[in-house]
């Protein structure tokens, strides 16, 4: 014999039942998200920990290569103009050395040479946010002073350290590229080449010294033009890990969706299901009331 | 007696022993909701035969007595499986309360962790900055503060359980002598289910109360009745009931004692008390020690990567400060510090100049080293999360499979004990038209009587 107590304990009990599978199923739609707890799957859970720290770097790495990319930018632009200052130089060398000039037209050129120098002094104590980008790591302070005693007249005091930077896991880049490489490099500085051609051009030299100075600047322009293809196959490079890191983090979102989130249509067939299953057991509970033999006897003596 | 009279007192005797099985059934009827309640039947037997002349005549109904309906193997299996869901119960609500503190995605350590070594990727960028190197600096507070709150809820969390040890050996010591006391008033012979239905019902229900804290060995013998813990630690001795006790040990926490004196904080393994120890001194503990492990080898190895570079002011090798404050070991979780404040104080060059990043790749290089138990910073926060959710989820099933079990087990215990009202209905039925039979061979036999009584009489 089931008792009273016994089939309202079964109703409850079923009650309970459903309305758990209903919250469990409406805090899935709700977060999208199948784990809510560590507990409902351990293993997906220490999965998206990873998942989740993979794909914060990945953001951080694309923050870095957009803020690194745009001081390469800078300095190649720039260098950019030192290039059409120096082709300019080279010109007016070559012009400079033609027997036929007159020493003041010659004297006129070489200011304008050391006008080109003075361009290119400016622009290799470029600053980007503060930083010397031509300094080596030196890079808090100018790295071309003036200096009378020195080559030139230009002394370098930064270092030919380069500093590289995480842009992916396992991949870093070098982000500068040293004055010591660009403009001031051992046989081939640009300052001493300069100078070189406006003392020849002034001190109304022969052709031919005048010529060796002009040869000299191109020795130099060469080391300039070959040490800044750096910043334009740099900024390709990390132009390639920036559409990699993309699609990684693609992944990365569809990897943690399939590990931690919903499918939506099962997450709303058992939500539903949930509720029809409570809807159906509420209104047997309600058809279960009193339909009991002692109803019977109450009626009967009426 | 024989003759009319003995019809008669047959009659008589029929209306009381119905009125006893109505008895019976209001009773039933008035415990409908009475937890632990067993359903009551009259046993009626035949009176004993008598002589009339030759012949041998039934002597009518007689009540032996009123027996209460249980199966003490339900009882037994009641009492064991309550042992265990009480057990995962009061663990899996211990531990809801630490996997919070363990989240999976956007907050908590392992988001700390992977922010620091963020900041330090945008660090070198432009080692210099000022902006960034403090970027650095506030994620490392992050971190250890991270670190800090962890910690420290989780040694609340420990103390609250604690305080739930003391609370449950209370109410085992309150149940224990409520037993006895019930104990005490039962005869040691005599059929107790028949007499005694009501202090067996309340016996009953007190001992499966007593399962649902602390496991529980049952020996009966007649009436008397001895409790004493899985491992042998008496509870109660028939009218005796022996007190736990709790003192605090020398770990900090409160071990449970027997009445003997011997420390059982050990042995106990069923009940919310042996959930709650579970969790208290296993579960908990061995998340505080690794917890400890992680935060150590994190302080130790990032100390390791400044000691290596060159800070803002020129300062290497001993001149150098420690990014935190150099701890191991038990409650380094709880203690992980930052030891400066200065952001210029972070050693990002390798070659001595400000603006060198050479030396962050040593910071960056922690978060791919194993520093904990085998494992990467990342990867021990990990397995933090996989054991706390594989703690609970174990438990949870357990739970579950006991509370369904338990169920079961209910239903089958009401079959046999739990009131029916359709039963009772029907029984109710059967009395009174017993009872109306009864009384009217009562009238029958008065008129016969009358009848007798006016032979003779005539026609008066």
């Amino acid at each position: 014999m089931i008792s009273t107590l016994q089939l309202s304990n079964l109703v409850l009990n079923a009650l309970e039942t459903s309305d758990e599978a209903e919250q469990t199923a409406l805090t899935q739609v709700t977060t999208g998200r199948l784990v809510n707890a560590d507990s409902d799957d351990p293993a997906a859970a220490a999965q998206e920990v990873n998942i989740s720290s993979q794909m914060n770097g990945c953001d951080q790495y694309l923050r870095s290569i957009s803020s690194i990319t745009s001081e390469l930018q800078t300095a190649d632009s720039s260098l950019n103009s030192v290039v059409t200052a120096l082709q300019q130089a080279i010109s007016l060398g070559t012009e400079g050395a033609n027997s036929t000039l007159s020493q003041q037209d010659r004297t006129s050129i070489a200011q304008q040479i050391q006008g080109i120098s003075h361009q290119v002094f400016s622009v290799a104590n470029l600053a980007y946010n503060g930083t010397y980008v031509f300094a080596g790591t030196a890079s808090t302070q100018p790295p071309y002073v003036l200096d009378s005693s020195a080559p030139g007249g230009v002394r370098y005091q930064g270092n030919d350290h380069m500093n590289s930077v995480d842009v992916a896991d396992g991949e870093s880049v070098a982000v500068n590229q040293p004055g010591s490489q660009l403009f001031s490099a051992q046989g081939a500085n640009v300052f001493v080449a300069l100078s070189d051609l406006s003392t020849a051009l002034e001190s109304n030299g022969s052709t031919s010294d005048i010529g060796d100075a002009v040869t000299e600047l191109r020795g130099a322009y060469d080391q300039l033009t070959s040490a800044r293809t750096f910043y334009g196959s740099t900024v390709n490079q990390i132009t390639g890990t920036q559409n990699f890191l993309n699609s990684e983090n693609v992944q990365l979102a569809q990897q943690q969706n399939a590990t931690v989130g919903i499918d939506i249509d099962t997450a709303v067939t058992d939500l539903t299901n949930a509720e029809e299953s409570r809807a159906a057991t509420v209104q047997a509970a309600a058809s279960l009331n009193g339909a009991t033999l002692m109803d019977y006897l109450a009626n009967r003596g009426r | 007696m024989s003759g009319l009279t003995g019809t008669m007192w047959i009659a008589l005797n029929a209306l009381e022993a119905q009125q006893v099985g109505m008895e019976t059934t209001a009773n039933n009827v008035a415990n409908l909701n009475t937890p632990g309640y067993s359903r009551q039947v009259p046993v009626f037997q035949e009176a004993p035969q008598y002589l009339e002349g030759s012949l041998v005549v039934g002597g009518g109904v007689e009540v032996e007595g009123i027996q209460s309906l249980r199966d003490n193997l339900l009882d037994l299996q009641i009492s064991e499986e309550t042992q265990q869901q009480g057990n995962a119960q009061a663990y899996v609500n211990a531990m809801d309360q630490v996997q919070t503190l363990f989240p999976d995605d956007t907050t908590g350590i392992g988001q700390q962790i992977s922010a620091f070594f963020q900041s330090i990727n945008s660090l070198s960028t432009d080692p210099s900055d000022t902006t960034l190197r403090q970027g650095m600096l506030t994620a490392a507070q992050n971190m250890a503060t991270s670190f800090n709150n962890t910690a420290g809820q989780l040694t609340s969390v420990r103390q609250q359980l604690d305080g739930d040890v003391q609370q449950q050996v209370q109410q085992v010591n309150q149940l224990t002598q409520q037993i006895a006391t019930i104990n005490a008033n039962l005869p040691d012979v005599g059929n107790a289910t028949q007499e005694y239905g009501s202090l067996i019902d309340q016996r009953s229900a007190l001992i499966q109360q007593l399962s649902g804290l602390i496991d529980v060995s049952q020996l009966t013998e007649g009436n008397s009745l001895t409790l004493t813990t899985k491992q042998g630690a008496a509870l109660v001795v028939g009218g005796q009931a022996y007190a736990l006790s709790t003192a605090p040990g020398s770990d900090g926490v409160q071990h449970v004692y027997s009445s003997q004196g011997q420390d059982i904080t050990g042995e106990i393994s069923g009940g919310q008390l042996g959930g709650t120890l579970a969790a208290r001194d296993q579960t908990v503990p061995s998340l505080q020690t690794q917890l400890d492990s992680l935060a150590g080898g994190l302080v130790t190895a990032l100390n390791t990567a400044q000691s290596k570079g060159t800070d803002m002011y020129g300062n290497s090798g001993d001149k150098l400060s420690n990014l935190f404050e150099p701890v191991t070991g038990a409650g380094a979780a709880a203690d992980m510090a930052l030891a400066i404040s200065d952001p210029n104080l972070i050693a990002a060059s390798s070659d001595g100049t400000q603006g060198s990043n050479g030396n962050l790749a040593n910071f960056s290089a922690v978060a791919n080293t194993v520093i904990s138990n085998g494992q990467t910073p990342s990867g021990a926060y990990g397995n933090l999360v996989f054991q706390v959710g594989t703690a609970v989820s174990n438990q949870t099933s357990e739970l579950d499979a006991s509370n369904a079990m338990l169920q079961q087990l209910q239903q089958q215990q009401s079959s046999v004990s739990g009131v029916s009202l359709d039963q009772e209905a029907s029984n109710l039925m059967l009395y009174q038209q017993a009872y109306q039979a009864s009384a009217q061979v009562i009238t029958t036999v008065s008129q016969m009587i009358d009848t007798l009584m006016n032979v003779g009489a005539g026609s008066s």
